[in-house]
């Protein structure tokens, strides 16, 4: 379970960073995305994995860490994918606008010479 | 009135006026010269009333505080050195006032040059009465940056713009050297207060940092005082208008370095380093700038040349490390500044006159103007050291120093020769200045008819030539006290008697001072003929002229060097530094993971689940696929990306995290959707056929990315697995757990985290949200695609093609959108039943405004944008701003019970249907979200849908920004 | 827990700006007077808020005032904390806002939509990240303070503006996934957000949590690297700083103080002396990042031709400064760094602003004639005897700018008399003596020769590099139509350089209180307890107390 669980965390991540570094910015936003999800399995993850776990109690339940999921991590990672959706959809106006501007869909706005 | 208040006083004044002066009319040059000679007189009479206190040897010393914990005070401290240097600046002062009013024209703009001359007096002061060795760097800089603005007067004319930069340049750095050394005494003495200071010579001697400190003093002295080898700013500040030259370049700031030397030659002097370092110095500048002199066309520049060969003179003798030595340099610092003040003045009368400066073009002045002409004689002939004038006495003095024996070196045993030497080139510039200047036959083509100057202008002449007459003749009862005060107050006890007469009987110094005289004639003669044509200094002089190589250097270090180390250090194009920041925090992490060893593996990998493996196969191969596709396929890889998305919800929900499959899968469909709509507005690419083969340069790019990818990822996976099998800690979720039913009222804790116990992170989420949503409006109203993709897209001119031919119905979508559109209340429903179970069960407010944008989403998809804004019943910025103030009416209701912000009081309701409902006041936080979340996600939905419109009809009109409120 | 109403002023700073940018949105653009008053009042009533929490915490007893978050007690609720380190950025914050508001009011703010909402954002955000003391908070706040400048980079918009917007954005969105693995690194290891909780976990960790805290910490140090600027993550800095409008460029120079502040607070709380085997983690590379920031500074500033570019590259000297000296990690040395860092952030501020007041009315192209002369041979023998000897009046408008130009280039090379100068000589006095106990009393080592030439070179060059921009924009003649400069966007520049004057002649004052904060930091003893004191019980939780009460 953790070992597929990373592996599939470092082929996100990998390919995410692969993305980030190429030169059209559609492939740029497209690596944030699976970046963005390679962070927040591996935030998840840093919780410790736990199945069929859910936090959601019993009414009137103290709970116990040992029978739950770590809610925390969860929590992190809602506000993470919110934050991320955000700005996801800011850069992708912002190369659209670049894009529109300077008519090249490079990153640096200018075609690389050579 | 004590005295000691005196002296703040002393020292305010000339700054008040400098205020005071920059307020007058350009023209006003009566009122400002009236105003600077007025305050430089009150300083003089200050310091005149002071002096029954400075010949008693008492101390006044006035002190108020500043810095005390760092040892900084701000002190006023005079004693008779500081008194003569006053005497000195103020006195000057007067004449210089009196001087400019008639040099300056009309046209220049007083306020800024008055105002500027008292600053520097004002901050030259500041110098001579410091009492403290900080507040002496404090002011010494303060007379760099004035003399900056003061030399760059006439800025319109590049050589004075080039002065004044290469005069601030070295003497600022001269003086931040000076800061350095004294920040050094400062440790070995554990105080920068002058007195201390002074009284610990023999502890800064001894110590091991004495060098450094004397070392980075003396560089800041020799760049203020022009010493070689730093000498040739002064040549080059000669731009500046000549009562600045006078006043700051032969009477004050050039002073300030040899004042600062013997300021601090009890505390730094006495030593070999001292005699070595200072001492050289002075030699080889008295020598140097004396020959230079000679070759000089420019009056100014002669005077220059001269005043750092007389500079070099008295360095020397500090640096002679001889008590009588000293009195002889301070005599010689107030000579000079009297005679070589007045030749400057002359300078500029002649130069007023005759509309020149070049000796070559001058000739023969002496039947325009004879009073000048025998004033500037007695004052060049006082330059020269003839007998029976000030210069003369302190020339003597020098001499009877040279031929003292030191350490029988070499170089000792050369002095007098070499002094002799030096005085006959002294004497061969004074010459050529008269006779070139004043005899011979009348000047031929000068722009001007000259004649005498009007009487005041000569009138500061005519008394600084008086006093090198009377200190000359009569020295014991003129310079004779002053002189005194100020040597006593450095030496004390261990004055030296020294006799200030004019006739010591027939002695060494006699006979080489008539040598000098005789040699500088015949000098003279031997070079008239070469002097008198057209070429200027020698060519081997030219080459050691640093003037040049101080050029040459700043401009390659600081242009061409520098921006080349830009290019090599750094980037301005995206991809490197995304790089460096991968490439970076690996390293980091690596960096932190060495000391302990990583491949401590905390267990062996259970065997993992085949169901949940072969889910991450096709995870991993979406992923790749995506990334593999991106450049040429985007559609193709967004959907794959969506594939690997997909794959994450799954295994959220399969880590029993429902509430995070939820969200991932609505924020999912949004996402997805708009980088759908950008796409139309990306340019059409050619697969890899289409385009030539990759360069190799492109090759190694890619194969440095690859393993860069390949790395990082590795690096995540494994720090994700020691993390995931490391032992649990002893972690804070468990009150979480704890206290989320009892104290928080919800029994889905990961949503009570969310609006309770940690609300306050959602809170700022939100506005993130919020601020996101206003930055995309606000840069699409601007928006302007590429000339490109303005026309519509190919598929839809095919269908409207057909359409047109009746070939197909003209909505091929009636039935998806007539579902659509009753589905849109049933979807709605659904958001609110998310919002409202949130608290108990997945959802809550983001996950249902999410939906609701959805169901917005689906009418676009279905009734295009025309229809859906046609009717569109929202106002998105409306909802955004709405539902932040509610969420902050939510946290802010606690304050009314007097509990921190975002306190939430709860208990449920039974609505029928739903059943109970959690009324927590966490439940309107929530609302707030649901609101700003529908706001958010329908405003960039639109704008963006919107564009396609808009730029169909720019293909019509010319673009430009809508004016509309809402999108 | 039942609070006074006065403990509510440490959220106020950033609960204000969120209610004043949410309800500017509600009126509509064309009431420019309107959203102008809202917004002038709004930010006057937080720097009037930010006063009143300075005398809060000098009249309470322990030396920091804990809010906490919908009641609940750290370590797992969210709490806020003041003491005088905050205060102090605090009020930085609301002076430059002050400055940056009333510069933008007069043109710039109008320059596109809604910029008047996003500046209170930016300030909440910036307060926020300021005042909290938790870590996944911190990136919350982060995140929305950099979504702020994403937009105010933007304003105005524009290919330059957009271009560099786009380089930003993409680098901190990277940034923002490094802060993430960090944090929930940290917290897998040591199973707490809250930062003083951290503090006293840190020293009992075993081996493996050691290690992945550590490796955390690092990652989430880059994270903040390249928000500080930092060589070599830095190249995005000038360009950025440069393209942005005047009044965003001048908040912006606060944006990488940040950075600093929140290295500073982290590092010596997380790894002080108190931290055990973790403790002084980091601190060689950081200080050679600081000196490598400051060298690159100044071969940027001296490489640079124009103002926005050299501006932005004083940025990065004063920060690679403050880092260096920070990273010596001794308290005497904090202080000063401190003060350094608040007189050359109002520097910085106030010259972007003036930048586009001296660039007014100019043609950009006026002085590549000067900037050829100068790079390919300097000796254009104009001879002294043939000058044109009448000065040129310059307008009074000029002549303002130029002093004001003058007073931010003193400052920035740290030259007399302003405070620039006072910072460097606190920063040197402290590195070499103690005043007052003699000879020898602090121990010179090579680090110390290393920062007392650093400081001075990079003096030197930020004042040529300067000089030489400065003579080439006021000095040299040419057809410049006087600007017509509002006394509104004057004003703030002077108030700015007002600053750095009052900082001059209250120098004791202000370093004592500087120092006061700095020893705080180095000891956070009275942080940690006061954090982890629990309102009710007044117990202190200690790390292996566990669950608490």
């Amino acid at each position: 379970m953790e070992l597929v669980l990373s592996i599939a965390i470092g082929a996100l991540g990998g390919s995410g960073v692969w993305l980030l570094l190429r030169p059209r910015t559609f492939q740029v936003i497209i690596g944030l995305t699976l970046l963005s999800y390679a962070v927040n399995l591996f935030i998840l993850s840093m919780g410790r994995l736990k199945v069929d776990m859910a936090p959601i109690l019993q009414k009137g339940e103290a709970g116990d860490i040992a029978s739950y999921a770590d809610p925390l991590p969860q929590a992190l990672v809602l506000t993470a994918i919110v934050i991320s959706f955000a700005t996801t959809a800011l850069f992708l106006v912002v190369l659209l606008a670049s894009r529109g501007l300077t008519g090249t869909d490079h990153v640096d706005g200018r075609e690389r010479e050579w | 009135m004590s005295e000691s208040a005196l002296l703040p006083c002393l020292l305010s004044l000339p700054f008040i006026g400098s205020f005071v002066a920059a307020f007058f009319r350009n023209d006003a040059r009566n009122a400002e010269s009236w105003l600077a000679g007025l305050i430089a007189f009150a300083g003089l009479i200050i310091a005149i009333w002071l002096y029954p206190t400075i010949r008693a040897d008492r101390l006044v010393v006035w002190q108020a505080t500043w810095l005390p914990q760092y040892g900084l005070n701000f002190t006023l401290r005079l004693d008779g050195l500081a008194w003569a240097f006053t005497l000195l600046i103020t006195g000057i002062g007067i004449l210089i006032a009196l001087y400019a009013r008639y040099y300056m024209s009309p046209a220049d703009p007083m306020p800024r040059f008055f105002s500027l001359l008292l600053a520097f007096m004002g901050a030259m002061l500041g110098i001579a009465l410091s009492g403290n060795l900080i507040q002496i760097v404090f002011f010494w800089e303060i007379t760099s940056v004035v003399s900056f603005l003061l030399i760059g007067y006439w800025h319109q004319n590049a050589a004075a713009r080039d002065g004044a930069r290469m005069a601030l340049s070295l003497t600022a750095a001269g003086g931040l050297c000076l800061f350095s050394g004294v920040i050094v005494i400062g440790h070995i003495v554990g105080s920068y207060d002058l007195d201390i200071v002074l009284a610990a010579g023999d502890q800064i001697r001894s110590h091991p940092f004495y060098p450094v400190a004397l070392v980075l003093v003396v560089i800041g002295a020799l760049t203020k005082s022009a010493q070689f080898p730093f000498h040739f700013w002064l040549p080059q500040a000669m731009t500046a208008p000549t009562p600045v030259s006078a006043y700051l370049h032969s009477a004050a700031m050039v002073k300030a370095g040899v004042f600062l030397l013997v300021r601090l030659w009890p505390a730094l002097g006495g030593t070999d380093y001292w005699l070595w370092l200072v001492g050289s110095a002075g030699l080889a500048t008295f020598v140097f700038g004396a020959f230079l002199a000679i070759f000089q066309h420019d009056l100014k520049g002669l005077l220059a040349y001269s005043t750092i060969s007389h500079l070099g003179l008295i360095t020397l003798l500090i640096g002679l490390n001889r008590p009588l030595g000293l009195v002889a340099a301070v005599f010689h610092m107030l000579n000079h500044a009297t005679f070589k003040a007045s030749l400057f003045m002359a300078a500029g009368i002649i130069d007023h006159e005759c509309g020149t400066r070049d000796i070559r073009r001058l000739s023969g002045l002496w039947h325009f103007m004879p009073i000048t002409a025998v004033l500037a004689m007695v004052a060049a002939a006082a330059m020269a050291g003839v007998p029976l004038l000030n210069g003369f006495l302190s020339k003597e003095m020098f001499f009877a120093e040279t031929i003292e024996v030191y350490d029988g070196s070499l170089i000792d045993a050369a002095l007098p020769y070499i002094a002799t030497i030096a005085s006959t080139f002294t004497v061969a510039y004074s010459l050529r200045f008269i006779r070139d200047v004043f005899f011979g036959p009348a000047p031929k083509d000068l722009p001007r008819i000259p004649h005498e100057p009007p009487r005041w202008m000569r009138m500061p002449i005519d008394i600084l030539v008086i006093i090198c007459l009377v200190v000359g003749i009569v020295p014991a009862y003129t310079i004779g006290p002053i002189l005194h005060v100020a040597v006593f107050s450095i030496l004390g006890p261990a004055t030296p008697d020294y006799s200030l007469a004019i006739w010591h009987g027939l002695n060494w110094p006699l006979l080489m001072s008539s040598l000098a005289l005789l040699g500088g004639l015949v000098l003279y003669l031997l070079l008239r003929r070469y002097l008198q044509s057209e070429r200027g200094e020698p060519n081997w002089v030219m080459q050691l002229n640093g003037r040049r190589f101080f050029d040459r250097a700043l401009v390659t270090l600081s242009w061409r060097w520098a921006s080349t180390a830009e290019r090599i250090l750094g980037t301005r194009r995206l991809q490197p530094q995304l790089v460096l920041v991968v490439l970076v925090s690996a390293a980091a992490a690596l960096l932190a993971l060495w000391p302990h060893d990583i491949f401590r593996l905390p267990s062996w990998p259970a065997m993992p689940d085949p169901v949940f493996a072969a889910l991450w196969v096709v995870g991993i191969a979406c992923a790749i696929g995506g990334a593999s596709l991106a450049k040429f396929h985007r559609l193709a890889a967004l959907i794959l990306i969506g594939g690997a998305g997909l794959v994450t919800c799954i295994t959220f929900v399969w880590l029993s995290a429902p509430d995070l499959a939820l969200t991932q899968l609505v924020i999912e469909i949004v996402t997805l959707t708009l980088l759908l709509l950008g796409l139309r507005w990306l340019p059409k690419r050619a697969s890899e056929q289409g385009e030539s083969p990759p360069s190799l340069s492109t090759w190694l790019r890619r194969i440095r990315d690859f393993s860069i990818a390949i790395g990082t990822g590795a690096g995540l996976a494994l720090l994700a697995y020691a993390g995931m099998t490391g032992p649990a800690p002893d972690t804070i979720a468990k009150e979480f757990l704890a206290r989320a039913y009892l104290e928080g009222g919800g029994t889905n804790v990961v949503n009570v985290i969310l609006v309770d116990f940690r609300g306050f992170d959602t809170f700022g989420e939100i506005t993130v949200l919020g601020v996101v949503a206003i930055t995309v409006y606000a840069l699409l109203r601007r928006f302007r695609p590429a000339a490109d993709s303005i026309e519509v897209p190919e598929q839809q001119r095919q269908q409207e093609a057909l359409q047109a031919d009746g070939k197909a119905s003209d909505d091929y979508l009636a039935a998806p959108s007539a579902i659509m559109q009753l589905l849109f209340p049933f979807i709605a429903v659904v958001a609110a039943y998310f919002l409202l179970r949130g608290h108990d069960l997945p959802g809550g407010g983001f996950v249902g405004g999410t939906v609701m944008a959805i169901a917005l989403l689906l009418q676009y998809i279905a009734s295009g944008s025309r229809f859906v804004e046609a009717n569109l019943r929202i106002r998105p910025l409306r909802w955004i701003s709405l539902g932040l103030l509610t969420a902050l009416c939510a946290g802010l209701g606690a304050f009314a019970f007097s509990r921190p912000f975002l306190t939430s009081a709860f208990s449920y309701a039974d609505i029928p249907l739903i059943g109970a409902v959690p009324m927590a006041s966490a439940l309107v936080f929530d609302l707030g979200v649901f609101s700003l979340v529908v706001g958010t996600i329908a405003l960039i939905l639109i704008a963006l849908a919107h564009q396609s419109i808009r730029s169909h009809r720019a293909t019509g009109t010319p673009l430009q920004g809508e004016s509309r409120e809402e999108p | 827990m039942v609070i006074a109403w006065a403990d509510h002023l440490a959220i106020l700073p950033i609960l204000l700006p969120l209610a004043a940018g949410a309800g500017l949105l509600l009126i509509e653009e064309r009431h420019r007077a309107l959203k102008a008053a809202i917004s002038l009042a709004t930010t006057l009533a937080l720097a009037g808020i930010v006063t009143a929490l300075f005398y809060r915490l000098e009249a309470v007893p322990q030396e920091v005032i804990v809010y906490r978050l919908a009641g609940w007690p750290a370590p797992f609720g969210i709490v806020l904390v003041v003491d005088r380190l905050t205060v102090l950025m605090l009020m930085l914050t609301s002076g430059l806002a002050l400055a940056s508001l009333i510069f933008s009011l007069v043109r710039w703010s109008r320059a596109g939509v809604h910029y008047l909402s996003l500046f209170q954002f930016l300030l909440m955000g910036l307060n926020g990240a300021f005042l909290t003391g938790d870590l996944f908070n911190l990136f919350v706040f982060f995140e929305l303070l950099l979504a702020a400048s994403y937009g105010l980079a933007l304003h105005g918009s524009g290919i330059v503006r957009v271009r560099a917007g786009l380089h930003y954005i993409a680098i901190n969105l990277a940034a923002s996934l490094l802060f993430l693995i960090g944090v929930s690194l940290i917290y897998s290891a040591t199973g707490t957000l809250n930062m003083a909780d951290l503090a006293m976990r840190i020293p009992t960790l075993d081996a493996g949590d050691r290690m992945l805290m550590e490796s955390g910490s690092a990652i989430l140090g880059i994270a903040f690297l390249v928000k500080a600027g930092m060589w070599p993550l830095s190249f995005w800095l000038p360009t950025t700083y440069a393209a942005a409008a005047p009044p965003v460029a001048a908040m912006f120079a606060i944006m990488s103080k940040l950075g600093i502040y929140v290295i500073l607070r982290l590092w010596l709380l997380l790894f002080g002396d108190a931290a055990g085997a973790s403790s002084d983690f980091g601190g060689m590379a950081l200080l050679a990042i600081g000196g490598a920031t400051v060298l690159f500074g100044m071969i940027g500033i001296l490489a640079s031709q124009d103002l926005g570019r050299l501006t932005g590259f004083a940025v990065l000297i004063s920060s690679g400064t403050i880092l260096a000296v920070i990273a010596i990690g001794d308290a005497d040395l904090t202080g000063p760094a401190i003060y350094y860092m608040i007189s050359s952030t109002l520097a910085i501020g106030a010259m972007f602003m003036l930048i586009e007041l001296i660039e007014r009315g100019r043609d950009p192209g006026a002085d590549m004639l000067a900037v050829t002369r100068e790079a390919y041979g300097d000796d254009s023998e104009e001879d002294p005897l043939k000058m044109e000897e009448i000065g040129i009046a310059i307008p009074a408008t000029i002549t303002v700018l130029g002093l004001c130009f003058l007073s931010c280039a003193l400052v920035l090379a740290g030259m007399p008399p302003l405070s620039g100068f006072i910072g460097k000589f606190a920063i040197l006095s402290a590195a070499f003596s103690v005043p007052g106990q003699g000879q020898d009393a602090v121990p010179v080592t090579a680090f110390t020769w290393l920062l007392l030439a650093l400081l001075m070179v990079s003096g030197i060059v930020t004042l040529m590099a300067m000089t030489r921009a400065g003579i080439r924009t006021l000095w040299i003649p040419q057809e410049r139509t006087t600007p017509m400069v509002h006394l509104a966007e004057i004003a703030p520049i002077i108030l700015l350089l007002a600053g750095c004057v009052a900082l001059t002649v209250q120098a004791d004052p202000v370093l004592r209180y500087m120092n006061a904060a700095a020893s705080a930091a180095h000891s956070p003893a009275d942080y940690v307890r006061g954090v982890l004191t629990d309102p009710e019980t007044g117990a202190v939780r200690s790390p292996d107390s566990g669950g608490g009460p």
